[in-house]
């Protein structure tokens, strides 16, 4: 956190930093990483008083939660999962069209009875009689889950945490079924795995996020706005919400 | 009696009465049988902590498993044991920790369970005398009643499974409500095969998927379920039984009329909701004296989200609406912890904190 000027933090590596940095050039902040890939800094030569630090997607959203990065790039996701209270502490400024994902639940091609999040409850319910455990679910969505899961009356039921190949899980026997995000469906269809009719749990894509728990002086808040009003789809004075 | 400690010391004696016997659990404790006995969304509310070889232990939530569960390790699964705690729970609300004084009594495989309810109820009283309140609201469910309910209402047996689970949980009870009242229209869908062929689809599309036919939902339990669930909307509940069960579940009242209500809107659907509403009248008169100021307020939707509550349940609020104490009966608990048979169980906790604010109001 700098008394003056702002920080941004963009995702470190991979398509989303590359899609990120075309996002921001195409408004006419071209990024620079002086370092390259190894490198963790970055600055816009337009923009002086803007420090650009390269982070993993879910570091930008723990940051953004905590407040001690003032903007960043990461998937919506990864705001709601890091933190029950995590959305309350940002501002969604503006979807940028790439990084696309939905969470979903989704079970076993082969459950034909279960077609709604209704019919998943009544699997809950008696899981544990019939088989002497409780239903497993699959995920690294681990609140979402059980936010989902607590609407739909669901609480029979245990979280395994998944680090990755989530969608494995049913055939390997580690879970009965998954929360994971997709963006064609077609990894689930693959594994012969169903969306439920009422599955989705959040449509993510990637986001220009404010931290509202960061220091907002009122001069930091004009850069904020002045930067906002480059990159262009934000509603104007969105700094007086903060 | 003048301050807050001294409250506490006569707090600490009533807990340390002859009747009775003080434990002290441990207050790191394995988090794994919270998880086993009360799923995810009692789970996630745990303060959690982690060995180096991966046990999950959390700091101690509430006394009563761990409690139950010394009950039953020390091997006194038919002995009637009258048990009390007093001390520091932890959990996370909103993210935030919570550490809070709690008391409380739990009375275990005791041969009359209506006395021990009353003790339970007594117990509670004795404490609010030594914070000098009454509770400004008393509100009771009756789990044991609901199910009784379910029983002689003329609900189809298919059903009651679902409603029942679903009971404590305002939202999810309604959707069900809704679906009763309205048949789903895709599930009217005619049942194409007979059970062998629906059992073989299913086995076929599971070995597709990679998954093993046993370990997890079998084969013949997704057809049964799925031709169950055709049949079920096939054969709604009838509109009638429908109303019948929301205009139950709709009953609020201070407890003499709501029980009126009850008898009278089962008198008049031709079917007796004894014992179990003369079971909960019985104990009217000592869940009154915990509100000498109010009414005894009777909710018939009211219980909580946890499946091994049986009979009576009920909770004391406070003027700014937060729960002073709460209890019931949960004759299935030490079941599901591993009894060989189903023992009585009932107890309560008082949030000693909260006494005090509410005492200083």
């Amino acid at each position: 956190m700098t008394p003056e000027g702002l920080t941004l933090a963009v995702p470190s590596k991979g398509r989303l930093e590359e899609l990120t940095r075309k996002a921001f050039a195409e408004a006419g902040l071209t990024i620079a990483r002086p370092g390259g890939e190894r490198s963790y800094i970055g600055s816009m030569k337009s923009q002086p008083h803007v420090t650009v630090r390269f982070y993993p997607a879910a570091e930008i959203a723990r940051e953004l939660i905590a407040g001690t990065i003032d903007l960043g790039v990461t998937g919506a996701d990864l705001i709601y999962e890091s933190s029950e209270t995590g959305p309350d502490h940002v501002v969604f400024a503006r979807g940028l069209g790439f990084g696309e994902a939905d969470v979903i639940v989704a079970v076993p091609d082969a459950w034909i009875d279960v077609r709604t999040m209704s019919d998943l409850a009544d699997v809950a319910s008696d899981f544990r009689a019939r088989h002497g455990r409780w239903l497993r679910v699959a995920t690294k969505y681990v609140n979402l889950t059980r936010h989902h899961f607590a609407r739909a009356g669901i609480a029979e039921y245990r979280i395994v945490e998944s680090a990755g190949a989530t969608e494995a899980a049913p055939a390997s026997g580690s879970a009965d079924l998954i929360v994971d995000i997709t963006t064609t469906g077609s990894t689930l269809t693959a594994n012969q795995l169903r969306i439920l009719d009422d599955g989705l749990i959040l449509k993510s894509e990637a986001n220009l996020i404010v931290s509202r728990a960061a220091a907002w002086t009122p001069a930091r808040k004009a850069q904020l706005d002045a930067f906002l009003s480059i990159v262009g789809g934000v509603a104007p004075g969105l700094s007086t919400t903060l | 009696m003048t301050s807050p400690s001294d409250r506490f010391a006569e707090l600490t004696r009533l807990v340390e009465a002859h009747t009775v016997t003080r434990v002290t659990p441990p207050l790191l404790l394995p988090a794994a049988p919270y998880f086993e006995l009360a799923g995810e969304e009692f789970g996630r509310n745990l303060l959690l902590t982690t060995t180096n070889n991966g046990v999950e232990l959390c700091l101690r939530p509430d006394f009563t498993l761990p409690i139950a569960q010394s009950f039953l390790a020390d091997g006194r699964a038919g002995t009637p044991s009258a048990y009390t705690y007093l001390g520091p729970i932890f959990r996370q609300l909103d993210a935030q920790p919570v550490e809070a004084q709690q008391a409380g009594l739990e009375l275990l495989a005791q041969p009359d369970p209506e006395l021990a309810i009353d003790q339970v109820l007594n117990f509670i009283r004795r404490v609010l005398t030594i914070y000098d309140i009454g509770a400004i609201r008393v509100r009771v469910g009756g789990v044991g009643l609901f199910e009784a309910f379910l029983e002689a209402s003329g609900v189809p047996a298919a059903w009651r499974g679902r409603i029942r689970h679903r009971f404590g949980h305002p939202e999810a009870l309604a959707r069900l409500m809704e679906r009763l009242a309205r048949p789903d229209p895709g599930g009217s869908a005619p049942i194409p095969e007979d059970r062998e062929t629906v059992v073989e689809i299913v086995t076929e599309a599971m070995i597709a998927g990679g998954l093993a036919l046993v370990g997890s939902r079998t084969p013949d339990e997704i057809a049964d379920r799925y031709i169950e669930k055709q049949a079920l909307s096939a054969a709604p509940v009838p509109p009638d039984v429908v109303r019948l069960l929301e205009t139950y579940l709709a009953i609020a009242a201070p407890a003499a009329d709501a029980f009126d209500q009850i008898e009278a809107l089962a008198s008049e659907h031709g079917f007796s909701m004894q014992p179990a509403l003369s079971r909960a009248r019985a104990h009217l008169n000592a869940l009154s004296a915990l509100a000498p100021a109010s009414d005894v307020i009777f909710d018939a939707g009211f219980s909580p989200r946890l499946d091994y509550y049986t009979g009576i349940v009920f909770e004391l609020l406070g003027h700014d609406g937060s729960i002073l104490a709460s209890g019931g009966e949960y004759d299935r608990m030490l079941e599901r912890l591993g009894a060989k048979a189903p023992i009585s169980a009932c107890g309560c906790a008082v949030w000693v904190e909260r006494l005090e604010r509410e005492r200083t109001r």
